[in-house]
């Protein structure tokens, strides 16, 4: 496809209108520096150890095997499946119902 | 798994070969060597190890996809997870690198074809944490574009600022990210025919999450990857007729997403107004 | 705006013998704003080592007020690859941009073939791991320019190969580079409930000469395959009884030492952290006067 083209004049004009409208505010990333020390995420890396010795990374049961048989429980459902509160484009559908596929190769 | 055996069996015995190798995978059994205190093997006190493995890297990805992780629900979100660990282990030790390919993985995870607008969440959560650790950069002034002599002006190039990312969806992705992350006590609506263009930008130290109006995605992907201002609009305008350059660049300038004007060697953009105004400065 | 501050600006250069806090990036705003009295604070290398942003920006702000202790999690020095070169120039330009006063790393491996395993696996005492170790620890001192400390590990199995204890080793590698010692006095006690060993002669056995550090944590009980005690060092929780008393006779018998305490795991608020550092502030400060009421 053919990019349309916009000329030099339209261009200088916009450039300046934008410019203008920024220069009689405050710029937006003028934040209050003191506020800037909270950190939002932590660290992660760290030297503890962690659940002891029965918990998911020793399983072979949960969820191994040949099928996934799990489905989302979170806020997606809400969002993505036939009996939420919408279907979605493409005639696609979310499904509640368990998915028993293989799990792909690495 | 037979042919690693087999190379197991060849190895010497306890090294971080084996040792590793079984950390990943618990079908396997604690290697050779790996004893107790009564010199007997120790199955159970190796699963600590495996245990710390896992269950640290699915804390790291859960720190990183927190939309991800509440919108499947912690259940799933661990037990996918620990899918895309055992078959993409961290290759740093910094982890704060770790779970680049996710968002592609889940992607590609047959049983999430259903839920297609994740992996884009994902994507967004990934562009923020670059945005989070970028390197620190001063924002362009936009009084320096402000200041290009108007028949060169549509020739400028613009350096994206180092913390600046744009990632574009047919999904939803803003409205799910701050529904399921930043503002999750004030969620916006979410439609889910809508598609979203999401600017990520850090002129300072907070990370900023900025819907792009039609075209402004395609304007600033063109910007970002080298394009005179002249160029990009043009893109812009075939991408989205309602294309609007003025407020475009004004949301991008005042998001701090350039850090400087890309210097040219030739009869550049730097005219002779520019010298006069920067002398007048 | 976020360039290293230059060095002048700072006045702590050496981490005292008191006590200190893990840092943790929920509680920087309350300690930059009312600046609690705490012997300095240590950060984990591996989250500082995104190019700029919020955490460099805490960090600087951080170590404008306070002594600081860099301690690596990650660089696998008992790993029998070699030290992953790229790694060990991010820990030499932190320590040149913080100038902490004490460097540490773990006796242990994480690395194998390029996958990190993000955990500090147990190595076997034997020689051939001995000379392993003390090539990396050459090489980081080498390269970082500095001596760096090396801390005992928690560790949940053994090998059948090792040929020594964990002190016999430890001071080898302490003779043969020059090292120092991280005595992290949970590990010992971790170490040796899961071990079946008496932390007390472990400790009465320890090279205490060697040692620039000590860190305190909590741990979390756990049992073994015969359904004995195994104690998993969590970090989760306060300091046990036990391990306050085995702290508390070392500091008694050899006096004060930059004391860490370690929380990593459910973090509490700041008080919780803060009071179990004033209790071993309280121990060190008893343990000290024996030397200057001398001298006085």
């Amino acid at each position: 496809m053919k990019n349309k083209a916009m000329s030099a004049a339209l261009v200088a004009g916009a450039v300046a209108t934008a410019v203008a409208g920024l220069s009689v505010t405050t710029p937006a990333h003028a934040q209050a520096k003191e506020k800037c020390y909270g950190i939002s995420l932590k660290g992660k890396n760290d030297c503890k150890a962690g659940p002891g010795t029965t918990c998911a990374g020793s399983s072979t049961v949960d969820y191994q095997g040949n099928a996934w048989t799990l489905v989302p429980k979170g806020d997606c459902v809400k969002f993505g499946t036939a009996g939420g509160d919408f279907a979605l484009p493409d005639g696609r559908q979310g499904s509640l119902t368990e998915l028993d596929r293989d799990l792909p190769q690495a | 798994m037979q042919a690693d055996r087999i190379s197991r069996e060849r190895k010497a015995p306890d090294g971080n070969g084996d040792f590793g190798q079984a950390l990943l995978d618990a079908s396997l059994p604690s290697p050779d060597g790996v004893i107790g205190p009564d010199g007997k093997p120790a199955p159970k006190r190796f699963n600590v190890y495996r245990n710390n493995v896992i269950v640290s890297l699915i804390e790291a990805l859960g720190d990183t996809f927190v939309a991800v992780r509440r919108l499947l629900g912690d259940g799933y979100f661990g037990a996918l997870a620990r899918e895309y660990i055992v078959h993409h282990p961290p290759t740093s030790p910094v982890l704060i690198w770790y779970g680049k390919s996710f968002p592609n993985f889940m992607a590609g995870f047959p049983p999430l074809q259903a839920y297609p607008y994740i992996a884009d969440v994902g994507r967004l959560e990934w562009a923020w944490l670059q945005s989070y650790h970028a390197a620190d950069a001063e924002p362009l002034d936009p009084a320096v574009l402000g200041d290009v002599a108007p028949d060169a002006v549509g020739q400028v190039r613009i350096e994206r600022h180092p913390a600046a990312r744009l990632i574009s969806s047919p999904w939803p992705i803003y409205s799910l990210i701050q529904a399921n992350r930043f503002a999750p006590d004030d969620p916006p609506a979410v439609d889910m025919q809508e598609g979203q263009d999401v600017l990520v930008a850090r002129p300072e130290i907070e990370v900023d999450l900025l819907c792009l109006p039609p075209g402004g995605a395609a304007f600033l992907e063109a910007l970002f990857d080298g394009a005179a201002l002249e160029d990009a609009a043009g893109r812009a305008l075939t991408a989205a007729p309602e294309f609007q350059l003025p407020v475009c660049l004004q949301t991008a300038l005042s998001a701090g997403v350039f850090s400087a004007l890309v210097p040219d060697n030739g009869q550049g953009h730097l005219s002779a107004k520019d010298d006069a105004t920067r002398g007048a400065l | 705006m976020a360039a290293p501050l230059p060095s002048s600006n700072r006045i702590h250069h050496t981490v005292p013998a008191r006590a200190g806090a893990g840092l943790k990036g929920e509680h920087i705003p309350l300690i930059l704003d009312e600046l609690p009295d705490v012997g300095f604070f240590e950060v984990h290398a591996e989250n500082y080592m995104g190019d700029g942003g919020a955490p460099h920006r805490a960090l600087e702000a951080v170590r404008e007020q306070y002594p600081l202790s860099l301690h690596g999690v990650g660089l696998s020095i008992g790993g029998e690859n070699p030290l992953d070169r790229d790694h060990l120039m991010r820990l030499k330009v932190l320590n040149e941009r913080y100038e902490p006063g004490l460097f540490s790393e773990h006796l242990a491996w994480s690395t194998h073939d390029t996958i990190y395993f993000n955990d500090l696996l147990p190595v076997p005492y034997d020689a051939e791991t001995l000379q392993r170790v003390c090539d990396h620890i050459d090489d980081v001192q080498d390269v970082i320019g500095r001596q760096m400390l090396l801390e005992n590990p928690s560790t949940y199995v053994a090998f059948e190969r090792s040929t020594m204890g964990e002190i016999e080793f430890l001071t080898e590698i302490v003779r043969k580079t020059g090292c120092g010692l991280l005595l992290d006095v949970n590990n010992v006690y971790v170490s040796c409930t899961n071990h079946r060993q008496d932390p007390i002669d472990y400790l009465a056995a320890f090279p205490m000469d060697k040692v620039g550090e000590i860190h305190l944590g909590g741990h979390a009980p756990d049992e073994d395959d015969e359904g004995r005690p195994l104690l998993i060092d969590a970090h989760d929780r306060e300091v046990d009884v036990a391990v306050w008393a085995l702290y508390e006779s070392v500091i008694g018998r050899c006096g004060a030492f930059p004391t860490l305490v370690e929380w990593d795991n459910d973090v509490p608020a700041w008080p919780v952290l803060y009071s179990q550092v004033q209790a071993a502030d309280t121990i060190l400060t008893q343990a000290v006067p024996a030397d200057l009421k001398h001298a006085s």
